[in-house]
């Protein structure tokens, strides 16, 4: 196995594409944890430690871009990350342990795409664009089609991930994060993230997300409709739930039975919309 | 397997001339090729915290480094912390709280103990818990651990 550590994004395009079987190393937390498990062996492990353009959080006119090897530690604390967006920032907060924080990157995490993985379903209800590199140029996916099934993304092969980016939400838009867990520190049984508006307890804008319930995050159009109007509280929001419910596909694990699940998603509907509504009032 | 590579590691402020695979993890140069076995294998997959260094200051896994992406690094095991013939002042208060049991976790819990209160010389309990909550630990029920964390607290004014 071969490692190089280029320091710019064009020098690390071109060794993913001479060799056919070459992998970014990120923060390495999940790529190591596979090396040492036996589960990979790339012949070139191309580190992206050095290329000063892909770490950090910009703010431009439209929005906030957020570099491939951003720490979560680094988004986790980032106050700007609010309103629309404090979903984003919740989801870092909520992966694993400090320990892990300090060294995984957000760029690393999505190019996983472990249904259960926390930034996967934060980025979705936050209508987030990837950005992408590879040898015939740059493009933007949306996360919805990014996260294409269980642990695959759209990323083309020689493709890496150069940065995030989240466009400026309308004014008034809230959003939040919940996820239910084994432990502290664990990966979601399952987790739901919301971005919308409110006009007092009544939903006039939603965009749900579900993590650990399907292959990818998962985004019902029909279920973000039927919010629209709903009061908390109502029999709409239990409807909508059941139909939210009703769209997952989930799978019996270790961490829980699919049926639970559909249990929980029934559950968190009401209490992430609740919990938006409390951070729009802080 | 590939053709082994020269790299320097700098470690407890020496530096270390090895000899390394890719794949090979910083604990596995620590332990296997540098003796310094204070840092511990337990799971080598990230969960448990045994293998704990400071990397820069920072709580790190070293299951999860590659020897070959920390050449940048300061590398810190909880060798490189005690003085000679001497114990830290953090260690001193392990031992008065009698945090130790079996001691596979010791290692990793003081270090991150040591990292917390550099930056924060007077943590409350669930800033303790949180700093803590990557490390686990077979024997003591944790308890113990944070009462000692307190103390050292306590101690310093
Ligand atoms: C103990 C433990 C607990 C965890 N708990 C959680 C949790 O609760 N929630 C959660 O969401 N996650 C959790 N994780 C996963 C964590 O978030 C990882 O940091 C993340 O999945 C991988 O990020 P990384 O930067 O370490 O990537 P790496 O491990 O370096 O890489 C992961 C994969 O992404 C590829 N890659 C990396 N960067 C790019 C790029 N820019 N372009 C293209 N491909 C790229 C690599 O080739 C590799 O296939 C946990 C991990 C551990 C070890
Ligand atoms: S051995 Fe590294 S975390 Fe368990
Ligand atoms: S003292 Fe035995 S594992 Fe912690």
């Amino acid at each position: 196995m071969r490692y190089c550590c280029p320091t710019s994004i064009e020098e690390a395009v071109a060794i993913l594409n001479t060799d056919e079987d070459a992998r970014c190393l990120a923060g390495g937390a999940t790529l190591v944890a596979m090396l040492n498990a036996e589960l990979l062996s790339p012949s070139t492990l191309v580190s992206l430690r050095a290329i000063a353009d892909l770490d950090g959080i910009r703010h431009t006119d439209s929005g906030i871009t957020i570099g491939a090897m951003t720490r979560h530690a680094v988004v986790a604390n980032d106050q700007r990350l609010n309103n629309g967006l404090t979903v984003v920032r919740l989801a870092a907060q909520e992966i694993g342990h400090p320990a892990i924080r300090a060294v995984g990157t957000i760029g690393g995490a999505i190019a996983h795409a472990d249904p259960s993985a926390d930034y996967p379903t934060a980025l979705l209800a936050a209508n987030a664009e990837v950005e992408v590199i590879g040898s015939s140029g740059a493009r933007t996916v949306p996360a919805g089609d990014f996260f294409q099934d269980y642990f695959t993304t759209a990323l083309a092969h020689g493709e890496m991930i150069t940065s995030i980016h989240l466009a400026n939400a309308d004014p008034g838009t809230v959003s939040s994060y919940f996820k239910v867990a084994r432990s502290d520190g664990d990966f979601a049984i399952t987790s739901m993230a919301f971005c919308g508006n409110f006009d007092g307890s009544t939903c006039t804008a939603a965009r749900v997300a579900v993590g650990g319930c399907a292959s990818t995050p998962l985004n019902v159009t029909a279920v973000d409709k039927m919010l629209i109007g709903a009061e908390l509280g109502s029999d709409q929001v239990t409807m909508a739930a059941q139909a939210l419910a009703d769209a997952c596909d989930p799978i019996d694990d270790v961490r829980g039975s699919a049926d639970y699940r559909r249990l929980l998603v029934k559950r968190l509907l009401p209490r992430v919309l609740q919990r938006a509504i409390d951070q729009g009032s802080n | 397997m590939s053709k082994p590579q020269s790299i320097t590691l700098h470690i407890n402020d020496e530096d270390h001339d090895v000899r390394v695979q890719t794949q090979q993890t910083l604990l596995s140069v620590l332990r296997d090729q540098l003796y310094l076995t204070g840092t511990k294998l337990g799971c080598n997959q990230g969960v448990c915290g045994a293998c704990t260094v400071l990397r820069d200051g920072v709580p790190t896994r070293a299951c999860l480094t590659l020897a070959v992406d920390s050449t940048t690094f300061a590398i810190t095991t909880i060798e490189g912390i005690v003085p000679a013939d001497d114990l830290l002042p953090i260690q001193q208060a392990f031992i008065d709280a009698a945090a130790p049991q079996c001691g596979f976790c010791m290692s990793g819990m003081v270090l991150v103990a040591k990292s917390l209160l550099e930056s924060n010389p007077h943590p409350t309990r669930e800033e303790i818990r949180e700093a803590l909550s990557g490390n686990l630990c077979r024997c003591t029920g944790y308890t113990k651990i944070i009462e000692a964390i307190e103390l050292m607290s306590t101690r310093s004014a």
